[in-house]
């Protein structure tokens, strides 16, 4: 990967990289230092916003922009916080982990410039509940900031003080939906709220709140220290910088690289990757986690980034990679991830709570070879009551792009398991109907 | 209320309030919105998706929203009719019906459920899922007031919310995620507290139901008439529903923003027994020396009474605190007559008294006989009153010998001279005339309530053949005293 310059990973690869001695050994928060000492708030959103840093926890919306939603601190005395959303859960992804694990200062520091940039005076880490390790070196880390005073009151001398949080999260994908999230940190079962109002507006406890992924403040430290335009001259044009990528499926290198944005997928897959595993052919993938939908091998000439994903009725989401051989069956895999969303749905929406049961019924009777002609009809049907924009949050939509991928992709093996009675490991056999189902 | 702002509601200019929910303007407007989480009286969490209409703000091309989270902004342009919003609706309810048993035919809540309406204006005929549907607990027990089906919840939370914001007394849950969720309480333990009736009503479908009114009628058999309940001085409005014009089944609180909001206690809602009660007082009765009672037309009975009040000097009327305020005047005016002012029983305070709804005090109208000139005085004190002085008491009105103690009036001296007017006879040989009144589910009449409003009571079915109404009895008892009687001798 020596082709690509990097910055997101090059801390981690160092020995001890998660205690505070080797991190600020290598520069570690002079950013900080930088933006308290030389910078308003205003300039570091400003520095931001220019760098086109987009969000990486899955939305792709430019970070500036969202700072700068905070209402002005001068007409709004509210209490002011930012959330860290570190409940990665997306089925594919897996990179924040190994930032929080081996970077966990990098956090810290990003986190502390985002509160200072919102003029936040305390920030939220909510670390899903699986990651002991990477929940454990954040926790140290930010207790050793604290004892060099750069957490807690006047940060370096300055006038600015924020505290740090920890919470851990207790399972639930639907805890990493933003407002999920702030309703579980305030105690409360992890249900969406319905927007407006938005959490710039009223956020946790009823305060203005920015909920930002790892990765995201990740980048502030670097965009402070190199520039803007350094951050620029990394990625494309309208997704600057670069990018986690976690692969996993059937290749020969399954892992967390880092990328810049907008390579083709198949550049990924050959040179990062290593290319589809035991020298099978690639069937399917899915671009950005398992919400973002299944492609075609086709489409792996398409850039990594947010709009050229989107072109293809994708989505660059958390930029995870899953890769399917061709000896996969894409219908069993989209049962799969349907019975993930049924579990993980929250259950308050009914298109939602229904539906994403429903789809994976479908999926799994065809699969099993008691599909019906309609059904194909009927899942798209299904997906389209379910999305998008048409519930509380973006599950149901999580739940029916992938849907609708199958149906625009892989039409083809639908109505083959139709016609010839299901998987191939079904066939000629009788599946017994799920007892209670 | 707010300042309001104007917007367009299917064509037509309407006023708004913007503090409320867009579905509120939409229905104040008088445009049906279907809805199920959306409850006036609670929070709003967009949650059901069903109150789909279709908005168009500014510039912006129209979309479909839910009208029960859409903010109010000046000018913005509703249409509740729009195909793609119907579409919303459809789409959505396909969803809601995938696992509803859809036992109507066996659903109390059957023809006054808003998924069955909802389902006929806009559902298709047809269900598209073969799965077998969920299966949950049909009969859980959630205390002495409600039954709830798992199976027909269709988890709007409406009942986790009114448990929460209306009585402050959280008791329900939302358990278990997703297509698992099912409303229960902490541990399985029974609900508590005076406002669990409300469940029943605010439940869009047939999942929370009243054990009282578990399989006892079919909804669009009941005749409703808009009521008030008389358990206390707060005097919620409600409607009053009855079989067949025979027994009162259910009663329930009708909306007023002025007494009740929505809501009425489970002391007033299933205080109807009495109404029910069997053994009423037909017409009128006369003691007789040999035979104890003699039936008699109301009339005749009414010229037995003049004849023992226009004999007797001193004469004592004792109101029931049901009295309405047009009984009360025509008492008022018989004690003008008599030289009396009249009394009603005050009943002591009970021990339902908080801070939602109820009072505390058992009597509906005190405030309107107090106005009128009524002495309230407590049944002891009354009671002494008769046995010490008074030779002649007329017992007017509902329930007076309840009020008094049914004990207590059939104790009374055999010297008095007792004239009772009730809807149930009293066996004791001090009363001489016994006349048939109705109750407040059979007469027409205003109580009004500890702040000054007029409840309306109304009759929702007949009293028995040959009671008059009280009103009528006591003004032609009036005439009567101002009448020579035939045949008087000194």
């Amino acid at each position: 990967m020596s082709q690509f310059p990097t910055y997101l990973l090059d801390h981690a690869a160092r020995e001890d990289s998660h205690t505070l001695k080797v991190y600020r050994e290598h520069g570690g928060y002079t950013a900080l230092e930088k933006a308290l000492k030389l910078m308003t708030p205003e300039a570091v959103i400003d520095e931001v916003k220019a760098s086109g840093l987009r969000g990486r926890g899955g939305a792709g919306f430019p970070t500036g922009l969202k700072w700068s939603f905070m209402p002005d601190p001068e007409k709004d005395k509210r209490p002011r916080y930012v959330a860290i959303n570190a409940d990665e859960s997306e089925p594919g992804t897996c990179k924040d982990r190994v930032l929080m694990r081996e970077d966990p200062h990098g956090l810290v520091e990003g986190t502390l410039i985002a509160a200072y940039a919102m003029r936040c005076e305390a920030a939220y880490i909510y670390v899903r509940g699986e990651y002991r390790l990477p929940y454990d070196r954040v926790q140290a880390a930010i207790d050793e900031a604290r004892a060099a005073g750069l957490v807690g009151q006047n940060i370096l001398g300055s006038d600015f003080s924020c505290e740090l949080h920890m919470h851990k999260g207790a399972g639930a994908y639907i805890c990493g939906e933003e407002t999920g999230l702030m309703e579980s940190l305030e105690g409360k079962r992890g249900h969406p709220r319905p927007k407006p109002p938005f959490p710039a507006g009223f956020g946790l406890w009823g305060c203005p709140t920015t909920v930002n992924n790892v990765e995201t403040v990740f980048n502030a430290p670097f965009i402070l220290n190199r520039g803007s335009s350094w951050f620029r001259s990394m990625g494309t044009e309208k997704s600057p910088g670069n990018f986690l990528c976690g692969i996993s499926g059937h290749v020969e290198k399954p892992g967390v690289y880092e990328l810049p944005l907008g390579l083709p997928a198949q550049k990924i897959l050959d040179e990062v990757a290593g290319g589809i595993w035991k020298g099978r052919k690639l069937k399917a993938w899915i671009p950005g986690g398992s919400s973002t939908g299944f492609l075609k091998p086709e489409h792996t000439s398409t850039p990594m980034d947010h709009d050229s994903l989107k072109g293809i009725g994708s989505m660059f989401g958390t930029g995870a990679m899953i890769l399917l051989d061709e000896t996969a069956s894409v219908t069993r895999s989209a049962r799969i991830l349907m019975d993930f969303y049924e579990h993980e749905s929250c259950g308050q929406c009914s298109q939602c709570r229904e539906g994403t049961q429903w789809l994976s019924q479908i999926f799994l009777r065809i699969e099993q070879g008691q599909g019906r002609t309609e059904d194909i009809q009927l899942l798209e049907d299904l997906a389209n009551g379910m999305a998008p924009g048409k519930t509380i949050c973006a599950l149901s939509d999580a739940a029916a792009i992938p849907t609708h991928s199958v149906i625009r992709n892989f039409k083809d093996e639908l109505e083959e398991y139709v016609r010839e009675g299901g998987h191939p490991e079904y066939r000629g056999t009788q599946v017994p109907q799920e007892a209670g189902a | 209320m707010s300042d309001t702002v104007t917007i367009k509601v299917n064509g037509r200019e309407v006023e708004a309030d913007p503090t409320k929910p867009l579905i509120a303007a939409c229905h104040d407007s008088g445009e049906e919105v279907p809805h199920y989480c959306y409850h006036p009286g609670l929070s709003p969490v967009g949650s059901c998706r069903i109150c789909q209409v279709s908005v168009k703000v500014g510039e912006m091309p129209a979309r479909v929203v839910v009208a029960c989270r859409t903010p109010i902004t000046p000018g913005m342009e509703v249409d509740t009719e729009a195909p793609k919003a119907h579409d919303a609706r459809k789409e959505c309810l396909e969803f809601l019906l995938k696992n509803h048993p859809l036992d109507c035919p066996i659903c109390d809540k059957a023809g006054e459920c808003t998924l069955q309406d909802y389902s006929f204006d806009e559902g298709q005929g047809e269900g598209r899922s073969v799965e077998p549907r969920r299966k949950l607990d049909k009969r859980k027990d959630l205390g002495d007031v409600i039954v709830l089906d798992q199976e027909r919840c269709i988890l709007c939370s409406r009942c986790v919310r009114f448990m929460e914001e209306v009585p402050g007394t959280p008791q329900l849950c939302v358990s278990q995620r997703g297509s698992h969720s099912v409303i229960e309480t902490w541990q399985d333990r029974p609900l508590a507290g005076n406002y669990q009736g409300n469940l029943a009503d605010v439940c869009p479908v047939g999942a929370l139901t009243l054990k009282e009114f578990r399989f006892q009628a079919r909804v669009w058999n009941l005749h409703k008439v808009a009521s008030t309940c008389p358990g206390c001085s707060r005097g919620c409005s409600t409607t009053v529903e009855v079989l067949r014009k025979g027994e009162v089944k259910r009663v329930r609180p009708r909306e007023n923003a002025a007494v009740n909001g929505w809501w009425m206690c489970d002391e007033g809602r299933f205080g109807f027994d009495a109404v029910n009660r069997e053994g009423r007082l037909a017409g009128a009765l006369l003691r007789s020396t040999s035979r104890g009672w003699d039936a008699v037309d109301t009339a005749d009975a009414l010229e037995t009474a003049r004849d023992m009040l226009a004999v007797h000097g001193e004469v004592l009327l004792v109101g029931s605190p049901f009295l309405t305020v047009e009984e009360g005047k025509v008492l008022v005016g018989l004690g003008k007559t008599l030289g009396t002012r009249p009394v009603f029983v005050s009943p002591e305070p009970n021990e339902w008294a908080d801070d939602l709804l109820h009072t505390g005090d058992p009597s509906p109208n005190r405030k309107g006989l107090e106005d009128l000139g009524f002495d309230a005085l407590p049944a002891e004190e009354i009671l002494a009153r008769i046995s010490e002085g008074s030779e002649a008491v007329v017992l007017v009105g509902e329930r007076i010998a309840d009020s008094l103690g049914r004990d207590a009036v059939a104790g009374l001296g055999e010297h008095l001279r007792v004239i009772l007017m009730d809807t149930h006879p009293v066996d004791s040989r001090a009363i001489d005339v016994a006349i048939g009144v109705p109750n407040y589910v059979e007469r027409a009449g205003t109580w009004v309530n500890i702040d000054g409003h007029a409840g309306r009571i109304a009759p929702a079915r007949q009293a028995p053949a040959g009671t008059w109404n009280l009103e009528r009895s006591l003004d032609h008892l009036h005439t009567l005293l101002h009448t020579e009687p035939e045949g008087a001798t000194p």
